[in-house]
């Protein structure tokens, strides 16, 4: 089994939302609010555990005579989020019930039938994707498709997106893909294209990559996500201490006290 | 669809949206594409990223102008004035492609001398009528082309009753093959001299001032849009509602036609003018109508006033001597085979007694005004919501009121259903459930996945679709609803033996059921559609198959070949085999993706460029080859002389006359019939408007029904203080046109959970409005509220020195569903474009004030209230 | 999932807008049209996604899922976890008998309770199970269940071991019981009292894992001052081990609030701002200053105001124990909430 990614390329992304539903409507996910927002047209505002996609829309003063495909401008961007599938997973490492795992697809799944919605995962994701929901506790988030993947189906978010700007396939093919998408963009004048992979962090990359103009904070995606485990041998070696202070704090007080309190 | 069907010949999109994607710049105007056609935009999308230019003209910053390369904002309704202007650079810039114009349009046929043109008669075209406010077109005819005869009404043209549908083919008024013509152009009466005068007025400055578009972004897009043309480019065009809602709607694409005539992208790959469609078969209800003024495949319904008296009149007014029309009465007299069998004979006129006739403007709005005034008793809704889709919604559930008894088909129980006890006039206190006496019978509705049947979609492709499940409960069918219908009152008409069930007892009606419900087996009806020979029952292959002997019946002369023979869906087939589709569907006729093809070639039948071919003529084979079936008779030689003059039928118009279904085979840049409002589009202000019409003293469209009265009222125009803003609707993604089929679904409710109002940063300021609050819109029709949605995708215009402001709701939202809202359908007015009866949706005028609106019985009086400004 | 929007009013029509829009039409009806728009907003009047506003403003991190079961665990399980250290220590070095049967009481009781408080939260006792399903040692929680599990087995084993010989005197193997059961539980209760720094520290939250150095400590401290009190409350008000102890920790949590006051990294904003912030310094009062003021002016005391006065000051570290608890995790939410920090967007001046 080959080893599969996304690449949601923002820039043939026109905000249909079809992949949102598609998701919801394969893995009967069910519907998070009837509230407006007014966050543009994004009234879902965030992933969760009832929003495994999430297009994002970023709004910003067009100038007329020059379209958000406009080199000079960027004007109302559409971006597909999705959980990262992060190749060290801050959820998977963070799972105490091994309810997490990583599949043959290099895909982060969450075993519905063991996870006890702990919770500790929602903390360990740098990229607040994964939740608990509010029925029965329990965490969820994208499945990477896994039952489809299973019997070589593509996702059904990618399946469904008109424009192709969720592309699915092996991921070194298309890491490949995403450097060329780069250089053709960089040469229409996009200057701004970048690629988010997150390769540079504790996080090692993930499985679901993103073209976008501009800064990605405005994506809310962070510039420098961290996998907390990095947090682990800080936290314990202060453990440690912690200990030998509190052990050795407690034998001093209790050899040093005088006879007449040992009673 | 008349300004695609008088301009070239049908009326229908020209092209696929596959093709799209073969374009050099592609002009999306009067249309969101993006958001209402996202499937389709992915042909967009690939155009682009092979280099091609996207233009967006659109008031508002939507999905799709944040895919294009330019956005252009223009004041809702000023179209013409922009497309005119591009038809003015271009000819001023001699941009035109010269050797397609010569050869495939009208532009060299001489006028006769008593036209008068809009700049004479300051707005008006000659022929005008004040007293019945209508036109008589006899003089925008060809020099030299005799005028059919007739008396009066029974005059080709001249009928007030019938729409503008029957007449999409356009030429019924004269022989049009028989013409007058200079091709070089020059003589001053000539279309081409004719049309530059008429648009030399259209200037880059009156765009700035009028449009609001700055000189500079409007030649941007005219040098990006007219360098699609010639040899080696070609543009397209898409268009939607945001042009056909106007009171000048049909107009507007008649501007687009001309434009893209004069730079020769009709019938060429990556050009063409895409006519975006609605619901998923909207073209396929206008080629088997569900409109009151035509018959399958636009034979015109006859009326009472005219043609209805004999057979021969009637073939005689609708049929052209060259042409593909000149068939009409194989056409006729198949169809009538179709609908009475046996019982149709040369002896009953094959039963033309039998038809109904019109009388009078039986649109949606015709019927729904006779129906607000107690002429109506019943009522048949069928995968239609009025009470929320429809103009003026207080109007349209308050006629369905004075009714005896409705009856509602749909998936859902929809605001047309339950407005008799949940409607705002209900909750207003207006009516009452105790005093409605209207029945209402809501009948479950099976959706398109629970049958089976075809849709025609946008680009004309018929896509048969197998039933997937079983429709739940007692939900069934149309076509169960209609069979058993039809059987029941045949059964009733059977014993009742006056003349008037004649027609009904005549109608074969039988066609094979299946399955434990007695569903009729709709494989059988597209076999009948697609038309047998009568004597052994077998399936016809082509439209020249039909005869006018009565040894072929066929339901839709267009739709013919899609089942050529037994167990051959070609609606059913799946297996594309190149770009255009070819394989997958059936796209009528003859399954042309691109019509009018022969124009890719050259007059010789050779391809304008390598790059742009698509179908030629084969010398060694002596047939049309190419890409594409030819739309073409496929053996007649490119050099064969056309014989318009005084030839017949097809043959007449030679090897090199692209649209056949014209007598004269070209492109009509001049529309000499079919069409109410003029032969040339001029610019004409929105029935409600700011601004005084900046071109002529004829403020707006001339021949519109304006359809007032006390229960339909108007904003003054131009300029009414009390309104001073444009109002325009439109279509979110999310939702679908009334809402029943989204607004009920969790997982669209909740990608727009409310109704809001599109409005700019100035806007807001200056009335005071906050983000996420809320705004009460009021217009002479009603006042609702809306959640305030502040967003620099909306800005003002400087419109001749003074700044406007535009405001935009989608329509989406009624009282009924998981998520409500008012009905936006309340605040619009209902008007009649003259040839198709549509209302205007996308310019209006309202009044915005911060706040909630009123409620209960206060809101009653309250919007309309003139003291206001006191 | 809807991140609560800014509160939406239903601003209805005041006579201030009314007159400014009757003005507006006024002069549309004299002048045939409107003069130029109003003023530009300065800034935006709506939301914006962008450099410096982040994606509207909404938080990318999800805020800590734990119901209030999880604070009040911790300091149950910090409680428990020093209080079995206390009580084994105290048997080894052969401290007072009441003191070492109080201190396992404790510990025992901590070690029934919290379970029940994770149950509780994860709503069905079979829940808490799947936690034994594997050992990660990756997963603080993982380890955080396991140490529970073992302390608890522990904690009561020594509890029960100390309850035999009290009621049938020492034998031979209740006395290996009993120290056995007291030995394991020092590491037991030692990992007890400390994990839970490290389990929320080694999150994604940032003023958590900035703070993950420290956390363990605070939180074991902040244990032993609560189990320190609590065996102050139940009459041991005269032990000076117990005194050394809680003064030791007092002085530990002192110093730790001025470390938090201190520092300024903005990740620890919400250990000062808001209710979060308000919380946190009344914890670190109440853990820190406080009970270090009483403890040394106890020891200065004649013995009924010294009584008094460790009894206030094991109040104190008791309440300031558990709201310190609370505070983090309120905190922690604070700064889930907090969309600049994770995408490294600096917080203006104000707000
Ligand atoms: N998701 C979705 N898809 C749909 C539908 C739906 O409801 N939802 N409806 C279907 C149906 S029935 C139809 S008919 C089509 C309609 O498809 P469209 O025509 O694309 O629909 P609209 O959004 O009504 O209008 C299109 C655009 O016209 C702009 N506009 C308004 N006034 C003017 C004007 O004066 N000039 C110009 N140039 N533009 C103007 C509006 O701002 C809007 O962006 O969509 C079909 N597809
Ligand atoms: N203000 C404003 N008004 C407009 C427009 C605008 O742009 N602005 N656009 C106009 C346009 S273009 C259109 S097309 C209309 C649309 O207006 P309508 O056609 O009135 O609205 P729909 O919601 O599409 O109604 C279709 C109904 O058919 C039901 N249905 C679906 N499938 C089936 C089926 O198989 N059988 C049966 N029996 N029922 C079925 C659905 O549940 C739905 O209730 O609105 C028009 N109104
Ligand atoms: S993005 Fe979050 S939920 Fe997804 S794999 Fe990474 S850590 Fe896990
Ligand atoms: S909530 Fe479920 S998936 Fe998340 S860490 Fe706990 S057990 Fe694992
Ligand atoms: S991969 Fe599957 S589960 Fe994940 S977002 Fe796409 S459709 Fe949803
Ligand atoms: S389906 Fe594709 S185009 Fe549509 S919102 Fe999702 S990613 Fe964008
Ligand atoms: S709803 Fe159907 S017809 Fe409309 S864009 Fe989607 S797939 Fe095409
Ligand atoms: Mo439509």
């Amino acid at each position: 089994m080959s080893v599969t990614a996304f690449l949601t390329d923002s820039t043939l992304c026109i905000g249909c939302k079809a992949c949102e539903v598609a998701c919801k409507e394969w893995n009967h996910v069910s519907e998070d609010g009837y509230d407006w927002s007014g966050y543009s047209y994004d009234n879902t505002s965030a992933l969760g555990a009832s929003t495994w996609r999430h297009v994002k829309f970023i709004e910003e003063t067009p100038v007329p005579g020059l379209g958000g495909n406009a080199s000079e401008q960027t004007s109302w961007g559409f971006s597909s989020d999705v959980c990262k599938h992060c190749e060290v997973a801050g959820c998977l490492e963070a799972c105490p019930t091994g309810a997490i795992v990583r599949t043959e697809f290099g895909g982060v799944f969450i075993q519905p039938d063991v996870c006890n919605g702990c919770a500790y995962c929602v903390v360990a994701c740098p990229f607040g994707v994964v939740a608990k929901n509010h029925g029965d506790g329990r965490a969820f988030k994208c499945t990477f498709c896994y039952d489809r993947q299973k019997v070589g189906l593509a996702p059904a978010c990618a399946t469904t997106c008109p424009t192709e700007s969720i592309k699915f396939g092996e991921i070194s093919q298309l890491r490949g893909e995403a450097q060329q998408r780069i250089q053709v963009l960089r040469q229409r004048g996009l200057e701004d294209a970048t690629l988010y992979d997150a390769t540079h962090t504790s996080v090692g990359g993930i499985h679901a990559m993103f073209i976008v103009r501009g800064d990605v904070r405005a994506y809310n995606l962070p510039p420098n996500p961290e996998v907390p485990t990095r947090y682990l041998k800080k936290g314990w070696m202060s453990a440690a201490i912690a200990a030998g202070l509190l052990l050795g704090g407690t034998v001093l007080a209790f050899l040093t006290q005088p006879a007449t309190d040992a009673r | 669809m008349p300004g695609l069907g008088t301009s070239l010949g049908r009326g229908g999109a020209t092209t696929a949206q596959q093709d799209l994607s073969n374009a050099d710049a592609i002009l999306i105007m009067g249309s969101s594409m993006a958001e209402n056609h996202p499937v389709g935009f992915q042909w967009v999308i690939e155009a682009r990223e092979k280099g091609a230019k996207i233009i967006h003209v659109d008031p508002r910053f939507t999905r799709t102008s944040a895919m294009a390369d330019i956005w252009v904002p223009l004041r809702a309704g000023s179209d013409i004035l922009f497309l005119g202007a591009l038809i003015h650079y271009v000819i001023e810039n001699n941009r035109e492609f010269r050797d397609y114009v010569v050869n495939y349009t009208n532009a060299p046929m001489i006028l006769r001398e008593d036209f008068r043109d809009t700049e004479d008669l300051d707005g008006l075209f000659s022929g005008w009528d004040g007293e019945k406010k209508k036109y008589d077109p006899e003089s925008w005819l060809y020099r030299g082309s005799p005028v059919k005869a007739g008396d009066d009404d029974n005059k080709p043209g001249h009928a007030e009753s019938s729409g503008g549908h029957g007449k999409d083919r356009g030429g019924e008024a004269q022989d049009a093959g028989k013409y007058q013509e200079d091709r070089t152009l020059q003589h001053p009466r000539c279309v081409f001299q004719v049309l530059r005068r008429h648009f030399s007025r259209y200037t880059p400055e009156i765009v700035e001032r009028f449009c609001g578009v700055s000189e500079d972004v409007f030649l941007k897009v005219a040098e990006v849009f007219t360098s699609a043309s010639g040899k080696e480019k070609t543009g397209a065009i898409c268009y939607a509602v945001g042009w056909t809602q106007h009171s000048k709607g049909v107009q507007i694409i008649r501007t687009a036609a001309i434009l893209q005539l004069l730079l020769g992208n009709i019938g060429r790959p990556g050009g063409g003018i895409l006519a975006l469609r609605g619901h998923a078969s909207i073209q396929g209800s206008t080629d088997i109508p569900t409109l009151y003024d035509i018959l399958p495949g636009y034979l015109p319904m006859p009326s009472s006033e005219a043609d209805s008296k004999k057979l021969t009149g009637y073939i005689g007014k609708h049929s052209s001597r060259t042409g593909l029309w000149s068939g009409f009465e194989k056409y006729f007299v198949s169809l009538m085979k179709a609908y009475y069998g046996e019982a149709a004979t040369r002896a009953n006129d094959w039963g033309f007694d039998w038809l109904p006739r019109i009388t009078g403007d039986h649109s949606h709005f015709g019927y729904w005004l006779d129906m607000a005034d107690g002429q109506l008793e019943g009522l048949f809704v069928m995968g239609q919501n009025p009470a929320v889709g429809a103009s003026n919604g207080r109007l349209q559930r308050a006629a369905m009121a004075q009714l005896k008894w409705l009856v509602v088909r749909d998936m859902v129980e929809t605001e047309t259903a339950s407005f008799w006890y949940d409607s705002p006039e209900v909750k207003r206190g207006e009516l009452s459930p105790y005093t409605i006496g209207t029945e209402v019978f809501l009948f479950p509705a099976a959706g398109s996945a629970e049958k089976a049947g075809t849709f025609t979609n946008t680009q004309r492709l018929l896509q048969y679709r197998n039933q997937a499940v079983d429709p739940p409960g007692d939900a069934r069918s149309e076509a169960w609803f209609m069979y058993h219908l039809g059987r029941r009152l045949k059964k009733k008409a059977a014993q009742d033996f006056r003349s008037r069930n004649h027609g009904l007892r005549a109608l074969t009606w039988d066609y094979p059921v299946h399955g434990k419900h007695d569903e009729p087996q709709v494989e059988d009806v597209l076999k009948e559609i697609n038309g047998y020979a009568v004597r052994d029952g077998k399936q016809l292959k082509h439209i020249k198959d039909l005869k006018e002997d009565g040894s072929t019946a066929c339901g839709a002369w267009i739709y013919c070949g899609v089942y050529p023979e037994e167990k051959r869906n070609r609606a059913n087939e799946r297996h594309p085999n190149d770009l255009l589709g070819h394989g997958w569907g059936f796209a009528w006729p003859n399954d042309c993706r691109i019509l009018y093809n022969r124009a890719s070639a050259r007059p010789d039948g050779t391809p304008w460029s390598e790059r742009k071919k698509l179908v030629w003529w084969d010398e060694e084979k002596k047939e049309w080859t190419g890409l594409d079936n030819a739309d073409y008779e496929k053996h007649v030689p490119p050099d064969r002389p056309a014989k318009v003059h005084d030839g017949h039928g097809t043959e007449a118009l030679g090897g090199a006359r692209p649209f056949t279904l014209h007598p004269d085979g070209v492109g009509w840049i001049w529309v000499p019939s079919g069409l109410k409002d003029g032969p040339l589009p001029a610019h004409y202000e929105p029935l409600e408007s700011l601004i005084k019409n900046p071109l002529y003293a004829q403020q707006d469209n001339p021949a519109v029904n304006k359809r007032a009265r006390s229960d339909n009222r108007y904003a003054n125009s131009p300029g009414d203080p009390r309104y001073p803003y444009i109002l325009s609707t439109y279509r979110l993604t999310e939702h679908h046109t009334a809402g029943g089929m989204t607004r009920t679904l969790s997982h669209l409710a909740e990608l727009q959970p409310e109704l809001f109002i599109e409005v700019s940063p100035e806007f807001s300021s200056e009335v005071g409005l906050r983000h996420g609050e809320y705004a009460t819109v009021t217009t002479p029709r009603s006042t609702i509220e809306a959640r305030v949605m502040v967003t620099p995708r909306m800005r003002p215009l400087q419109i001749d020195g003074r700044v406007i402001h535009q405001v935009g709701l989608p329509y989406h939202w009624g009282y009924r569903g998981q998520v409500t809202g008012d009905v936006v359908n309340d605040l619009l007015v209902i008007s009649e474009e003259p040839n198709v009866r549509i209302m205007e949706t996308k310019a209006l005028l309202c009044d915005v004030r911060p706040g909630r609106r009123p409620s209960g019985a206060q809101a009653i009086e309250k919007p309309l209230t003139k003291e206001r400004l006191t | 999932m809807t991140c609560d929007p800014a509160p939406l009013s239903n601003q209805q029509p005041s006579s201030e807008s009314e007159r400014r829009l009757l003005d507006i039409r006024q002069q549309a009806q004299l002048n045939g049209h409107l003069k130029a728009p109003g003023v530009r907003p300065i800034g935006a009047p709506f939301p914006t996604a962008s450099t410096e506003t982040g994606y509207y403003g909404l938080p990318l991190l999800k805020p800590p899922q734990w119901s209030r079961e999880i604070p009040l665990y911790f300091f149950v399980g910090g409680t428990a976890g020093a209080a079995a250290v206390v009580g084994a220590i105290a048997h080894f070095t052969g401290a007072s008998r009441k003191l070492v049967r109080d201190a396992r009481w404790i510990a025992a009781a901590g070690a029934i309770l919290s379970p029940a408080l994770l149950i509780a939260d994860l709503g069905r006792p079979g829940r808490f199970l799947s936690m034994l399903r594997v050992f990660k040692p990756q997963s603080p929680m993982s380890i955080g269940s396991w140490t529970l599990l073992a302390f608890g087995g522990a904690a009561s084993a020594t509890a029960f071991a100390g309850a035999l010989r009290e009621r049938y005197g020492s034998s031979f193997s209740v006395s290996v019981m009993e120290n056995a059961a007291s030995g394991a539980s020092i590491p037991f209760g030692l990992g007890l009292a400390c994990y839970t720094g490290v389990l929320i520290g080694a999150t994604a939250i940032p003023v958590w894992n900035e703070s993950v150095g420290h956390l363990p400590m605070h939180f074991a401290a902040s244990g032993l001052a609560a189990a320190v009190g609590g065996l102050e409350l139940l009459g041991h008000t005269n032990n000076r081990a117990l005194q050394a102890l809680g003064l030791g920790a007092a002085l530990f949590e002192f110093w730790e609030g001025i470390r938090i006051e201190s520092r300024t990294q903005a990740e620890l904003y919400p250990l000062k701002h808001g209710q979060s912030g308000r919380m946190t310094r009344i914890g670190s009062l109440l853990s820190g200053p406080i009970p270090t003021g009483l403890r040394i002016f106890s020891k200065f005391s004649r013995p009924r105001r010294h009584r008094w006065l460790r009894r206030s000051a094991a109040i104190s570290s008791l309440a300031g124990s558990l709201l310190t608890r609370i505070a983090w995790l309120e905190a922690g939410r604070a700064s889930a909430h907090d969309w600049r920090r994770p995408l490294e967007i600096p917080r203006q001046a104000k707000s």
